[in-house]
């Protein structure tokens, strides 16, 4: 049914994140370790068909991001409501069948399939899991979603190992499709993958975005990648967003000073970087600097912005998107 | 590094109370009652009053949380109890023989790293090499033979039919040194011989995967010599792993010096406790066990101490 | 895998024939092994007792085959119970975490705490001797191995991205740990219960050893040495047999354990010795080269070889290019095309499966003799490493040693002299590292990798090298801290003067910025070479079109991907080997290898229609 609706966004929204946050560690038997806050207060929603680019460095807790939402991580606090339910309050058997609704694709292609097991099965696990065939209705829908990513319906016997990188991410995008989702996290899922064959992928998700309105949460650091792939970007730094709105707005006029940085530092064959490169490297997660996360690196910080975060809200010139600095009236 | 080690230390002192814990509750808790079982001899049911009075001498009748806080007092004073058999105390006979049996497991932890170490490193370096198949033959066929095969063969073969040394026995150092010495090298030689198997194997292996490290090729693009990346950059970081199994193997090694001190009549630690088995005299395997597992436990923690000593990522905790 | 699996045979067969004979003995005519003959007391082997008879008179052929018996069953009993029970408490520990692992893990924990004689020994102290005893005691003692294995096994697999996955899907904790993570944690479980099983023999021996195992007159082996040691002096034969079963059996358990090991896992059991510890060099022949015209580095007609099962592989052939002094040349290439073998062959580093088969290095050193590095002795080719030729790497983690301090491992590169560390401390300060004098003393775990990288550089032009290769320096990076990196070694090479450097990555877009000229790999071979500006604005070679066309820049609406994969190094293509994913090939292009020709100044291809293409 989701193939027979129309390509395009609707208004309604397919998933909403509220006030996210993810911690990890802490506590131990000698109280040792503090806290590492992974993702700090991240809102966000997605509509039906609608792609949405999460772009940062290491650290910026954008994978753990995707994973929250999937409720494959639980939040420390905030909550994600898909369609309407919220799915921390979900019990547990209600919440494995909404699964059928969202999927994910993985980064590393050899490590998400399962090395034991033919590509077939694997395919076939949600179909089966959710009980949405029996094992003929299974192989004919395992045979159509090879087809559907450029594979062949012979290889469904076959063993992971005997696929190329490419071929793999196929597979896992296959088996991620096979229960008709409506929201799909991918998590970096070109980045292992030669550019050759990241131009596969990116344009196999863009079909099958348009071809069956998919709702796309599409987590990368090449900034390039993003820009092919989505409507909608959010960039993070260091467990927060520092800046959203339309992809093509932001590429075209970088608000916040880190977005700018990085699309000044990301390598191009058309114009050679020519920006003096940021200083330092991304705080430690486990002890960020007070205030606004960036301003150890940013070159427009002054002495307000280690005294309180800056929070997310309109940009000055274009209500359309958002950014968090405190400076964004002086450098718009 | 201080904290660390305060906190491993505070964490193997709980480990020895959690034993001796759960020592007590075994011996308390099965069932059966441990007086009636002493007392019963080739099935027959023993007088009643004998076995009152014997719980009553072990303190059987009170109520088992007096009993575990007497149990734990004791240990804290030092005080194991009293042997069932002739009522002398289980701390003396212990504090007389855990001296001879920790100097026959160091001697032969001492001769295993010495003879497995190099050998381990040599084998490593020589992979696939006429040296590393035979030193590696030698270590498959010593770690097949169990040590009490080894040390009545190496009685049978040294002492009896050759006559090079005795077949075992004791002398205390003062009385005569060079006997001593001699008496100590069989039994520590024979735990020796499977040891350092152990720690050739691990050796060879941990140094067959250092030489694959990035560090190790980075090292070669800097110019170092062969000698010097060896040293430098593959030995100490093989260590690490070779603690490890030897730390492991402690456990093993401790307990089979009951075997080795029983073929060669060395009358440390584990003779007494074979005989203290063999009667059921509870208060003795109770005090042994405990004694055997506080210094394994400490040993371990030592063995922490000395991850922290070679690698300073552990130090951070 | 094939070859593992036949080393398995042997010592799957001899195990085999043990099992059968102790399965078989009450169906073989043997002699009562329990039956007293003390007429035939110590008698030595004859026609009715083959091994002889013992100090009772009983023959020791039948006690010995019926001694298997009690040992294997016991030591097999014991360790299904163990491998059972500790196997469940690992995978619950693991899988459920927190209370679950609390119980379990740190229960199975405390029992480690006892020696395992000595466990045992405490059992038996409460249960008495005997067979029964022996099989829980010894089940106790070894269900904690198996569950300490189990549960670091499935915290490793539960962080694995497919078992991620079947949850993603909605399967439950059921399906999860019965499909995913048992089948996939069971290989070290396997070897670890065939381990297990011989160590449970040496035990169960130990204990009958020492009368507190399996009770006489049942036969055992550790009881028959037992025996026998009183009467060794007159019968040592006695001794003999059963030692030589024990041990014999242990034997043939540990090499299959071995070996199954090798088997479940491919990647164990290294290759050759370590490279380096070799003395000659990669091929024979003289290393001067007086002829040859001086340039600093010039690589001809190199091909790199494996061993594959079909015999040699060549997974670089023909790579050929050439850097001028002060000249920045970058090997650009996806995953497999050879770029980075092409870097270790020019500083003598590659790894030990990988054979020069034929090809020259030529480099000129400052003495303005040319060399050929293929032919140079190790031992001369050591002294270039880190003087004339130095090199960084692509995982700045990994490349430093984690036990050494990072000042001490650059002042490595230099020659020892008093005021090296100063020299080093200057080297951190050239290569812009935050307080140069502290990090000189500081573990390379306390460095962002950025930092770690900016450490590898220091020790890499620590004198003044001539030629630098960076391979992927910059991939491991952050993209700002990329940008970092990228500029520090442009402005090295300003500083060092007529450093030339080969600069190896994936990344056209790095390519454009750091490099005067490119040569692009695909699949083992150099397909085009050239000026970078040149070659990016009009490519001569259809895969370089591509790749330029395939990144992922500008504003086409849909990027243009190449079809298909880059062929495995054992079933490349026989002609050209970029033809069968090449928009542009025609029937020729698939049956003749073509050539890399000149086709302008500096500039080269290795297409057979690149003039109709232009």
């Amino acid at each position: 049914m989701n193939a027979l609706s129309p390509p395009g966004i609707s208004a309604a929204p397919l998933l909403r994140g509220e006030n996210l946050s993810r911690s990890f560690g802490g506590g131990g038997w000698f109280g040792r370790g503090r806290p590492i806050l992974a993702v700090r207060g991240v809102d966000l929603h997605l509509a039906r068909g609608e792609a949405l680019g999460v772009v940062g460095e290491s650290g910026c807790g954008k994978s753990t991001l995707g994973r929250l939402l999937l409720n494959l991580l639980p939040p420390t606090s905030g909550k994600v409501v898909f369609e309407g339910e919220a799915l921390d309050a979900l019990p547990a058997g209600k919440l494995r069948a909404l699964r059928r609704r969202m999927q994910m694709v993985f980064q590393d292609p050899y490590g998400s399939l399962d090395p034991r097991r033919s590509v077939g099965a694997q395919i076939a696990d949600g179909l089966l899991i959710h009980r949405m065939a029996d094992a003929t209705g299974a192989a004919a829908r395992v045979a159509e979603l090879l087809r559907q990513t450029g594979l062949e319906p012979a290889h469904a016997m076959r063993l992971p190992h005997e696929f190329s990188g490419g071929q793999r991410q196929r597979i896992a995008i296959a088996r991620a499709l096979a229960t008709r989702p409506d929201f799909i996290v991918a998590d970096e899922p070109v980045s292992a993958l030669d550019v050759s064959i990241q131009a596969q992928i990116v344009n196999l998700l863009a079909d099958l975005r348009s071809e069956l309105g998919l709702a796309l949460l599409f987590i990368s650091h090449d900034l390039h990648v993003v820009r092919h792939l989505c409507d909608r970007v959010m960039v993070m730094y260091l467990g927060r967003v520092v800046e959203q709105g339309s992809a093509a707005a932001i590429f075209a006029a970088p608000a916040h000073p880190y977005t700018r940085a990085l699309l000044e530092a990301t390598p191009s064959m058309r114009h050679p970087v020519t920006a003096a490169p940021l200083p330092g490297e991304v705080p430690s997660v486990a002890n960020p600097p007070s205030g606004c996360p960036f301003r150890t690196r940013c070159p427009a910080a002054e002495s307000r912005c280690a005294e309180a975060m800056p929070p997310l809200e309109a940009h000055p010139a274009d209500a359309s998107r958002q950014l968090a600095c405190w400076r964004a009236a002086e450098l718009a | 590094m201080l904290a660390f080690a305060a906190r491993r230390l505070a964490v193997s002192l709980a480990l020895v109370w959690v034993v001796a814990t759960l020592v007590f509750l075994v011996i308390h808790m099965i069932p059966g009652d441990p007086a009636e079982l002493l007392l019963a001899q080739g099935g027959v049911a023993p007088d009643p009053a004998l076995v009152a009075d014997l719980r009553e001498r072990l303190g059987l009748d009170q109520p088992l949380w007096t009993q575990y806080a007497t149990y734990m007092g004791g240990l804290l004073q030092g005080d194991f109890g009293l042997s069932l058999q002739d009522e002398h105390a289980v701390a003396d006979e212990i504090a007389l023989r855990l001296p001879r049996t920790l100097e026959l497991v160091a001697t032969a932890g001492l001769l295993s790293v010495l003879i497995g170490l190099p050998a381990g490193v040599l084998a490593g370096l020589r992979a696939g090499q006429l040296t590393d198949r035979i030193l590696s033959g030698i270590a498959a066929l010593a770690l097949s033979i169990p040590v009490f095969v080894i040390g009545t063969l190496a009685v049978l073969l040294l002492a009896q039919k050759l006559r090079l040394v005795s077949a075992g026995g004791y002398v205390p150092f003062a009385t005569d040194p060079l006997r001593h010495i001699g008496l100590l090298l069989m039994p520590a030689g024979t735990i020796a011989f499977g040891l350092a198997a152990v720690v050739l194997r691990v050796t060879r292996g941990a140094v067959l995967e250092v030489l694959e490290r990035e560090h190790v090729r980075a090292a070669r693009a800097r110019g170092l010599p062969a000698g010097a990346i060896i040293r430098r950059h593959v030995l100490r970081n093989s260590l690490t792993p070779v603690v490890t199994v030897v730390a492991l193997h402690l456990g093993a090694l401790l307990g089979g010096t009951v075997l080795v001190e029983f073929v060669f009549n060395w009358p440390g630690l584990s003779g007494y406790l074979v005989r203290s088995v063999e009667a059921r005299d509870y208060p003795e395997v109770m005090g042994i066990v405990l004694v055997v597992s506080a210094i394994f436990v400490l040993l371990n923690f030592l063995v922490d101490m000395l991850y922290a000593v070679i690698d300073p990522r552990v130090r951070q905790g | 895998m094939r070859r593992s699996l036949r080393r398995l045979v042997l010592p799957a067969g001899l195990l085999g024939l043990i099992l059968l004979l102790a399965l078989a003995a009450p169906l073989l005519p043997l002699a009562d092994p329990v039956r007293q003959n003390i007429a035939g007391r110590l008698a030595l082997p004859s026609a009715n007792f083959w091994l002889g008879q013992d100090e009772y008179g009983r023959d020791v052929l039948s006690r010995i085959l019926w001694g298997a018996r009690v040992s294997l069953s016991v030591a097999l009993a014991a360790t299904i119970i163990a491998a059972v029970i500790g196997t469940l408490l690992g995978i619950l520990g693991g899988y459920f975490r927190k209370f679950v692992e609390l119980v379990t893990v740190r229960l199975a924990e405390v029992v480690l705490c006892f020696p395992p004689m000595l466990l045992a020994l405490l059992v038996v102290t409460l249960l008495g001797p005997g067979a029964g005893t022996l099989v829980v005691s010894l089940g106790i003692l070894f269900a904690p191995a198996f569950a300490c294995l189990a549960y670091a096994e499935t915290l490793s697999a539960r962080a694995l991205d497919y078992v991620t996955a079947q949850q993603a899907l909605g399967a439950g904790p059921g399906r999860i740990l019965l499909r995913t993570l048992l089948p996939n944690i069971a290989p070290p479980l396997i070897v670890q219960f065939s381990l297990t099983v011989a160590s449970a023999m040496v035990l169960e021996s130990g204990l009958s050893f020492l009368g507190l195992g399996v009770v006489p007159p049942s036969p055992s082996w550790g009881l028959m040495i037992r025996g026998a040691r009183a009467t060794m002096e007159q019968a040592p034969l006695l001794l003999f047999w059963p030692c030589l079963a024990l041990a014999g059996t242990v034997l043939v358990l540990n090499l299959f354990c071995d070996r199954l090991r090798d088997a479940l896992d491919p990647r164990a059991g290294g290759g050759g010795p370590a490279g380096f510890l070799r003395r000659a060099a990669a091929l024979p022949g003289p290393a001067l080269r007086k002829d040859a015209t001086p340039g600093l580095l010039r690589i001809r007609g190199l091909t790199l070889e494996i061993t594959g099962p079909r015999g040699p592989v060549a997974v670089v052939r023909d790579v050929g290019f050439s850097v001028a002094p002060g000249k920045t040349l970058a090997l650009v290439g996806e995953s497999g095309s050879g770029k980075t073998l092409t870097g270790l062959a020019v500083m003598g580093l590659l790894p030990g499966a990988v054979r020069v088969a034929s090809g020259e290095i030529l480099y000129t050193s400052r003495d303005g003799a040319t060399r050929d590095l293929l032919r140079l002795p190790e031992a001369e080719l050591r002294a270039l490493r880190g003087r004339d030729l130095s090199m960084v790497f692509q995982d700045p983690s990994s490349s430093l040693n984690p036990l050494l301090r990072i000042g001490s491992q650059v002042a490595e590169a230099l020659p020892r002299a008093p005021g090296r560390m100063a020299r080093v401390v200057e080297l951190f300060r050239q290569v812009g590292l935050p307080d140069p004098e502290g990090r000189a003393r500081a573990w390379p775990h306390a460095l962002s990798g950025g930092q770690r990288q900016r450490v590898m550089i220091a020790a890499a032009i620590a004198n003044h090298p001539r030629l630098l290769l960076a391979d992927e320096p910059t991939t491991a990076l952050d993209v700002t801290v990329q940008a970092q990196i990228l500029e520090l070694l442009a402005g090295l090479k300003r500083s060092e003067q007529g450093m030339g450097m080969v600069f190896v990555t994936h990344n056209l877009a790095v390519v454009a910025q750091i490099a005067d000229r490119v040569a692009v790999m695909y699949a083992g071979e150099v397909v085009e070479e050239g000026p970078v500006a040149e070659v990016f604005t009009a490519p001569r070679h259809p895969y370089t079109a591509a790749l330029i066309a395939a990144t992922p820049e500008g504003e086409a609406e849909r990027l243009s991907a190449i079809p298909g994969a880059v062929p495995q190094a054992w079933a490349m293509p026989a002609g050209c080997r970029f033809a069968p994913r090449c928009s542009e090939a025609r029937p020729a292009c698939a049956q003749t290898a073509p050539p890399l020709q000149s086709i302008g100044p500096g500039r080269a291809t290795r297409c057979l229609r690149w003039k109709e293409l232009a």
